[in-house]
C-alpha cells in the first residue's frame, strides 16, 4: 500500500521539457479554478443579467467615452511618437522632453471641465515647466536615460 | 567607538537629504524606493563609502515610507509595499480623516523602522543563521503560504486564487532561467515575441502599469470629474489624531513590526508580502477586526509597521549572506560593488566600523523620516493636492520615466505599462482581484524554481511534507489561512442574509447594489 502511494507521488522532470513542467500545473490550476468560478458566479451572474436585475460590466455601463478613448489614444501616440522624435535627436531625452509637453498639455485640456484663460494659462504653464524640470533633474543631474 | 569618528555632518546631512528626496520619490505614484536608490547610486561613487552608505539608507527608509502619502490619498500604493495601506488609509481619507490616517502610518513606520533596525543589530547572525537552513522546499512553502494568505484576504477565496494563480502564469512568461537552473528554453509565448519578452515582463513596469495606467483608465471612465477630485484627496484638517489610537493596539504594532522583520529576512520574499502578511494576521487575529477595510487605524498599523520593518529585516541577509531581501537591496549590492566591498558571511567581522555606520545611518534615516512627516505631513501631501487634470498627465509621465530607465532604456516597458493598465482596467472590471495578481506576479518564477528544482532533486511530491519540522508548520500555517477564510465566509453570508431579512422593505436591486460592493 505505501510502496502504491509513493509511486503515485514520484515525480521525474526531464531537463529538456522542465522549463513547461510548472506551467502546465499552473495551466491545470487555472482551467480547474476557471470551471469552479464559471458554475459558482459567472452562469448564475449571467442569468441575472438575462433577467434584467443587473448589468454586464463595461458594455453594459455608462462611461465617459471621449476621455476613456481620448486617454488610450493618446497615451499610445504619446509612447509611439516620443521612440520617434527621440530617434531624431539620439541620447538626449529630447524626445522624451518635447513629447511630455504636448502629452501633458492634450491630456490636461481634455480631462479639464471648465475651460477658463486661468486653468489654460496654469495648464499651459505646466505643460512647459513639468516635463522640463523632470528632464533636467533626470536626465541632465542624475543622468537617466530617457527616451 | 572607533566609528564615531567617521562620522560627520555631511554624514547626518546626507542621511537626511535621502530621507527627503526618498519621501518625495515615495509619495510620487509609479516612483519607487528602488527607483531612488537605483538613480543616486552615481552620486555615492563620488561620495565615498559611509557618505554614500547614509545617502542610501536613507533613501531606502524615505523611498518605503513615502508610498503611504498617495496610498492614503489616492488609492494609489507609492511603492508596492503599501498596497495594504489603501485598504484602510483610503476609505479613511474619504471621510475626511487622511491627515490621521497619515499620522498613524507616520508613527507605525517609524516604530516599524527601528524595531527592525534593533533586530537587524541584535539578532543578524542568529536570524540569518535560521534563514540559510531554508532549503528550496522551505521556500516554495513560505510562497504557498504568502499566496494563500492574500487570497485569503481576497473578499472571495476562490476570486482571490484565481487572481493569483493568473498572476503566477504571467510571471511565467519568457525564459526559464538558466542563471536559476533552468534550461533557457522560452514558454507561454509564440517565437515573434522572443526579443521583447525573452526574459518575461519586468516587474516594475508591470506595477506601475496595474497601478498607475489602470488607475487613470478608471478615472477616465468616469470622467475626470472636478469636483471629486476636491473631495478625493482632501487631507482633513478637521480630524484630531491623538496618541491614543495607539492604546490597545501595541500588540498589533509589535506584531507587524516582527512579522516585517521577518518576511523581510527570507531572501526574495521581500516587498509586498510583509504588508500583506501583517495585514492579514491582525484582521485573524485582533478582537474586532469588522471594521478592516472600511477605514480602521488598526490596519494602517500593521500594513505601515510592517512594510518599514523590512528595512532592517531584507539588510539581514544582504550582509550576512550576501543575498538581498528585496528589490531594493539589491541595488544596494551594487553600491557595495562600486565600492570594492564583498558583502557576505565575512561582511560584518571583518568591516565592524561600516557595519556601526550602517546602523547609526538606518537609525537616523528613520528619526528623520519621522519628524520630515509627522510635521511637514501637511506640505508633503501637496503632492496629491494638485487638480486630478494637472495630476494624471504628471503621473503618466512619471511612469514612462520609471519604466524607461529601470532597465536603462528600454522601449518595451514602456509598452508594458499600458499592456498591464489596460489588463489592471479589464481585472478590476470583471471584478477579479489586482491584489493577489500582483503577488502572484512577483512570486511566481521564484515558486517555480523552488517547486521545479525540489521535485528534481528528491523525485517525490510527497517530500512537501516531510522534508522538515519547517515544512510542516508551513502546512499547518497554511491550512489555517485556508480554514479561517472559509470560515469567515460562512459568517459574512450569514450575516449578510440576517440583514437581508431584517431589511424586509429593501428592494431586489438595492440587495443587487449589496452584493455588487461586496464582491469587488
Amino acid at each position: 500500500m505505501e510502496s502504491g502511494l509513493s509511486s503515485l507521488l514520484s515525480v521525474s522532470i526531464d531537463f529538456e521539457t522542465s522549463h513547461l513542467f510548472f506551467p502546465r500545473i499552473i495551466h491545470w490550476t487555472l482551467a480547474g479554478l476557471f470551471a469552479v468560478i464559471l458554475v459558482t458566479r459567472v452562469l448564475p451572474f449571467l442569468a441575472a443579467v438575462t433577467r434584467g436585475e443587473r448589468t454586464l460590466p463595461i458594455v453594459g455601463e455608462r462611461m465617459d467615452g471621449l476621455r476613456f478613448f481620448g486617454t488610450l489614444a493618446l497615451i499610445v501616440a504619446y509612447f509611439y511618437l516620443m521612440t520617434v522624435v527621440g530617434d531624431i535627436f539620439p541620447y538626449t531625452g529630447y524626445g522624451f522632453l518635447f513629447v511630455s509637453m504636448a502629452f501633458v498639455f492634450l491630456m490636461s485640456l481634455m480631462y479639464m471641465h471648465e475651460w477658463t484663460k486661468k486653468s489654460v494659462t496654469i495648464v499651459v504653464i505646466n505643460a512647459v515647466v513639468a516635463p522640463s524640470l523632470a528632464w533636467y533633474v533626470l536626465a541632465k543631474l542624475f543622468t537617466i536615460t530617457l527616451p | 567607538m572607533e566609528f564615531l569618528s567617521l562620522l560627520d555632518i555631511t554624514f547626518f546631512l546626507l542621511a537626511g537629504f535621502g530621507a527627503l528626496v526618498g519621501i518625495i520619490f515615495g509619495a510620487i505614484p509609479g516612483m519607487t524606493a528602488t527607483m531612488a536608490v537605483a538613480v543616486c547610486l552615481p552620486l555615492t561613487y563620488a561620495l565615498g563609502l559611509h557618505h554614500g552608505l547614509a545617502l542610501l539608507l536613507g533613501l531606502y527608509v524615505g523611498g518605503i515610507s513615502g508610498g503611504m502619502v498617495p496610498a492614503v490619498l489616492l488609492n494609489i500604493p507609492g511603492t508596492p509595499s503599501s498596497i495594504t495601506t489603501t485598504f484602510d488609509g483610503y476609505p479613511m481619507a474619504r471621510k475626511g480623516e487622511g491627515e490621521k490616517a497619515l499620522k498613524v502610518c507616520v508613527i507605525a513606520s517609524v516604530v516599524g523602522g527601528l524595531v527592525s533596525a534593533a533586530v537587524l543589530f541584535l539578532f543578524a547572525p542568529m536570524l540569518a543563521d535560521f534563514s540559510i537552513k531554508f532549503s528550496y522546499v522551505e521556500k516554495f512553502l513560505i510562497i504557498l503560504l504568502a499566496l494563500s494568505v492574500i487570497a485569503s484576504l481576497s473578499s472571495s477565496m476562490l476570486i482571490g486564487i484565481f487572481s493569483g494563480v493568473i498572476g503566477i502564469w504571467l510571471s511565467l512568461i519568457g525564459d526559464y532561467s538558466i542563471s536559476d537552473g533552468g534550461n533557457g528554453k522560452t514558454r507561454l509565448m509564440f517565437d515573434f515575441m522572443e526579443p521583447y519578452l525573452f526574459e518575461g515582463f519586468s516587474l516594475l513596469p508591470v506595477l506601475i502599469g496595474i497601478f498607475g495606467i489602470s488607475t487613470i483608465l478608471l478615472e477616465a471612465e468616469k470622467g475626470v470629474k472636478s469636483d471629486t477630485a476636491n473631495e478625493r484627496i482632501k487631507i482633513g484638517k478637521g480630524s484630531h489624531f491623538s496618541l491614543s489610537i495607539f492604546k490597545g493596539r501595541m500588540t498589533n504594532l509589535m506584531r507587524s513590526s516582527f512579522i516585517g522583520t521577518f518576511v523581510g529576512m527570507l531572501p526574495g520574499v521581500g516587498g509586498s508580502a510583509a504588508s500583506v502578511l501583517a495585514y492579514t494576521q491582525e484582521k485573524n487575529l485582533a478582537r474586532d477586526s469588522s471594521e478592516m477595510g472600511k477605514g480602521a487605524p488598526q490596519g494602517l498599523i500593521a500594513s505601515e509597521s510592517a512594510n518599514n520593518a523590512l528595512t532592517g529585516g531584507a539588510l539581514i541577509p544582504l550582509l550576512s549572506l550576501g543575498i538581498p531581501g528585496d528589490s531594493t537591496t539589491a541595488v544596494l549590492i551594487g553600491a557595495f560593488t562600486l565600492q570594492g566591498i564583498q558583502v557576505g558571511p565575512l561582511f560584518i567581522p571583518e568591516n565592524p566600523e561600516t557595519w556601526y555606520v550602517m546602523m547609526t545611518a538606518l537609525v537616523f534615516a528613520n528619526i528623520v523620516m519621522f519628524f520630515l512627516m509627522f510635521y511637514a505631513i501637511k506640505h508633503i501631501a501637496k503632492v496629491v493636492m494638485v487638480p486630478k487634470h494637472i495630476l494624471y498627465p504628471i503621473i503618466v509621465m512619471m511612469c514612462v520615466v520609471g519604466a524607461y530607465a529601470i532597465n536603462y532604456g528600454i522601449m518595451f516597458d514602456v509598452w508594458t505599462l499600458l499592456i498591464f493598465g489596460i489588463l489592471g482596467y479589464l481585472v478590476q472590471k470583471v471584478g477579479l482581484e489586482v491584489a493577489p495578481l500582483i503577488i502572484g506576479f512577483i512570486l511566481g518564477s521564484q515558486a517555480e524554481i523552488y517547486f521545479v528544482k525540489s521535485l528534481e532533486s528528491f523525485g517525490t511530491f510527497s517530500i512537501f511534507f516531510t522534508k522538515s519540522p519547517i515544512a510542516v508548520v508551513l502546512w499547518l500555517l497554511i491550512l489555517a489561512s485556508v480554514i479561517f477564510s472559509i470560515v469567515m465566509g460562512f459568517k459574512s453570508r450569514a450575516r449578510e442574509k440576517m440583514e437581508l431579512t431584517q431589511i424586509s422593505g429593501s428592494t431586489q436591486t438595492d440587495s443587487g447594489k449589496r452584493h455588487d460592493t461586496n464582491s469587488r
